[in-house]
């Protein structure tokens, strides 16, 4: 039997990943941060809560996170955990850095120290192309970070090749451009449409008050992408890969289909310039051909089913919620956030 | 007509922060709260006490001090209370760093942060009664030497002393809470006291068969957190700035605390209770009970919630939120999406 530990299994990717790898028969640990609220909503949602072991740690503690290695023994880490919202990164810039960008040195260094045959996954990021105006950008495309997390996305990018490298650790990056769902976390654009649209279809809600209309991205389905990244880490070499659907849509499209989804009318998308991001990343869309011939691997749902897929699903739980029902959700009235 | 107060409080989705905001709301202030961006939300709180929309949230992080200065700037408050820290004493053992960062380091983040935008706004120390540690004297007051005995307690220890460092060297009026264990119905799930009211409400309505403990020997002197949290305004409405022990001079056993637990439900509490050695602490501390004669004077406060009533509150709060579970209804909770405890492994597993 095959263990896996992830970090960040608390988030969206982190709770998809667990319960594949459970499918394929894995031990699943996952490193948890003790918070004075309980976040294991996905893993309830997925139910999965009693299936995956926790280890209480924080990227923060390095000496925490290696006691987590060692208590595993692992034969793959996969790293997700992070500060993994952009906008959070100008307000948070240090807190962001130290994160999402040292937590692959200390995986690595612990790695090095307890076992250097466990395989290391790296959550790379499309954000790290940012400005740079390559049409389909692949693994050769050159980075160029618009923001924090890019920047700590791309220092932790460099830091898993230069171990595999260096070190002749099995250490791959997935490069991977959105990935949505409807557990994706509600800050997020895609979810915030398709809450905001339910909500707005069940009269609980009027408008859906958006940043750049015209962020073109290239989205895919979170579920899908996982196992892209399961296929890197089964290879016999340690690469990096770039996944994407190829195809681009902006967010007044994914807007748009989505209130047509809910029966409303587009009237309620608005953009306001406080939702703008301090320096916008316009276009960014992928070419996964590499990983589409090296792991047989491509995206299965597009992008229509995607939107559809995530507006029935927020559809569904404001009509239990209006109905009294009770079930893993992450949503809460509205607060006013500064 | 008098300017509106304004507060700003770190930590405003724990316990504290949301029954300190719920109680200056109705002093009529502005609540300002820094919470921070983390996959799920993490609002159950200020739902449940129906504050949710009315105080004002500011995205910040401990360990980030620009967006702790922002925080301050934001909210241009006339009192901070700094709530937020790295809470549990077990998690400490297992992150040393982190606790160091967030109950330690954090304190002179904050403290810099309100000095540098302006010196004249009121701050509150959440200091704890953890810092005396294995100290042999008791009742524990004021003037009682600390002898910390966690990771936890040793950062609360820091933070004390950084407090008064800015009081008496920048003349800041900063004071140190120094409060013994306060629960509520409003407790996180790891607290022994929550732990025990939420197991044996799902054991009297069959969820569930045993509850696992460590110590039931250790004493604490547990008071309603909801009262202390007055106590912290109440220090910052003093003429001076100054420290004071909050506690009610009582202490009873973790194991008195599930005898009223489980005498509340008609059960026999030895047929579920089973001890784990795993839940101990690395360092126990046997006993923790305050003298707050000091704060009852000056402050004109003293505790009105019995161990018995609190006991009973907690019970009573639990077995509701479980029967209307079951009933179907929806309400702000923590229990749902939490998860069994021996799924979760610590340095002393």
């Amino acid at each position: 039997m095959k263990t896996a530990l992830i970090t960040g299994i608390t988030g969206q990717d982190g709770a998809y990943l667990a319960k594949f790898l459970l499918g394929k028969g894995y031990r699943v640990y996952g490193i948890h941060r003790k918070l004075s609220s309980t976040n294991l909503w996905r893993l309830n949602y997925l139910q999965i809560n009693d299936k995956v072991k926790l280890l209480t740690g924080d990227i923060l503690d390095p000496f925490s996170i290696f006691h987590a290695i060692e208590k595993s023994k692992p034969d793959e880490i996969y790293n997700f955990a992070a500060q993994s919202f952009v906008g959070t990164s100008f307000k948070e810039p240090s807190n962001t850095l130290m994160v999402t960008g040292l937590s692959p040195i200390y995986i690595l260094q612990s790695i090095l120290k307890i076992n250097k045959k466990i395989k290391f996954y790296q959550a790379s990021s499309s954000e790290m192309f940012g400005f740079e105006r390559t049409n389909k950008k692949n693994e050769k495309t050159s980075f160029s970070p618009a923001s924090s997390y890019a920047i700590a996305k791309t220092t932790a990018h460099f830091s898993t090749k230069m171990y595999r490298n260096t070190y002749n650790i099995f250490a791959v990056s997935g490069i991977l451009f959105n990935h949505e769902s409807p557990i994706r976390g509600l800050e997020f654009v895609t979810r915030k449409i398709s809450n905001e649209v339910a909500k707005i279809s069940f009269g609980l809600s009027n408008k859906v008050e958006l940043g750049n209309l015209n962020a073109q991205r290239d989205w895919g389905y979170a579920n899908d992408y996982i196992i892209g990244i399961w296929k890197m880490m089964q290879r016999k070499n340690a690469d990096d890969f770039v996944l994407a659907t190829g195809e681009t849509h902006s967010v007044k499209e994914f807007a748009e289909l989505a209130c047509k989804i809910a029966g409303i009318s587009t009237k309620c998308i608005i953009s306001k310039k406080e939702n703008l991001r301090l320096s916008d990343v316009k276009h960014l869309q992928g070419d996964s051909s590499k990983a589409r011939k090296t792991l047989n691997w491509k995206p299965k749902i597009s992008f229509k089913q995607l939107v559809k897929m995530m507006v029935e699903e927020d559809l569904k739980r404001w009509e239990l919620h209006l109905k009294g029902e009770s079930f893993p959700w992450d949503v809460i009235p509205n607060q006013k956030i500064k | 007509m008098k300017k509106q107060k304004s507060a700003l409080i770190t930590g405003i989705t724990g316990q504290d922060g949301a029954y300190l905001a719920n109680f200056l709301l109705k002093k009529n202030y502005r609540v300002f709260g820094t919470f921070r961006r983390i996959s799920s939300p993490n609002f159950w709180r200020l739902l449940s006490l129906n504050i949710g929309d009315k105080i004002e949230l500011i995205p910040a992080d401990l360990i980030d001090d620009s967006s702790l200065k922002e925080a301050v700037r934001i909210s241009d408050p006339d009192e901070v209370y700094h709530l937020a820290a790295q809470s549990y004493v077990g998690t400490s053992f297992d992150q040393p760093i982190t606790s160091g960062e967030f109950s330690g380091l954090a304190v002179a983040r904050m403290l810099e942060s309100v000095r540098q935008y302006n010196p004249k706004i009121k701050f509150y120390q959440a200091s704890s009664s953890e810092m005396y540690g294995n100290v042999k004297s008791y009742p524990q007051n004021e003037m009682t030497v600390f002898s910390p005995q966690s990771p936890y307690a040793s950062a609360k220890v820091y933070g004390y002393h950084l407090t008064k460092i800015y009081r008496d060297g920048y003349g800041m009026f900063a004071c140190n809470g120094i409060l013994f264990n306060h629960e509520s119905p409003l407790r996180g799930l790891e607290f022994v006291s929550r732990k025990i009211t939420n197991a044996v409400a799902k054991i009297a309505l069959g969820l569930q068969k045993s509850l696992y403990l460590g110590n039931l020997s250790a004493k604490r002197d547990w008071g309603f957190a909801s009262e202390y949290v007055e106590c912290m305004w109440k220090m910052l409405q003093q003429k001076k700035s100054d420290d004071y022990v909050i506690a009610t001079g009582e202490a009873h056993t973790v194991q008195e605390f599930v005898e009223r637990a489980f005498e509340y439900v008609d059960l026999d509490w030895k047929k579920h209770v089973k001890t784990d050695k795993k839940l101990f602490r690395i360092l126990e501390v046997d006993i923790l009970q305050g003298d707050s004669s000091k704060a009852q004077k000056k402050l004109n406060w003293k505790p009105k919630t019995t161990f018995d009533d609190l006991v009973k509150i907690m019970m009573e709060s639990d077995l509701k939120r479980w029967k209307d579970f079951q009933n179907g209804n929806i309400f702000p909770w923590d229990a749902l999406s939490s998860i069994d405890e021996h799924k979760i492994f610590t340095r002393s597993t």
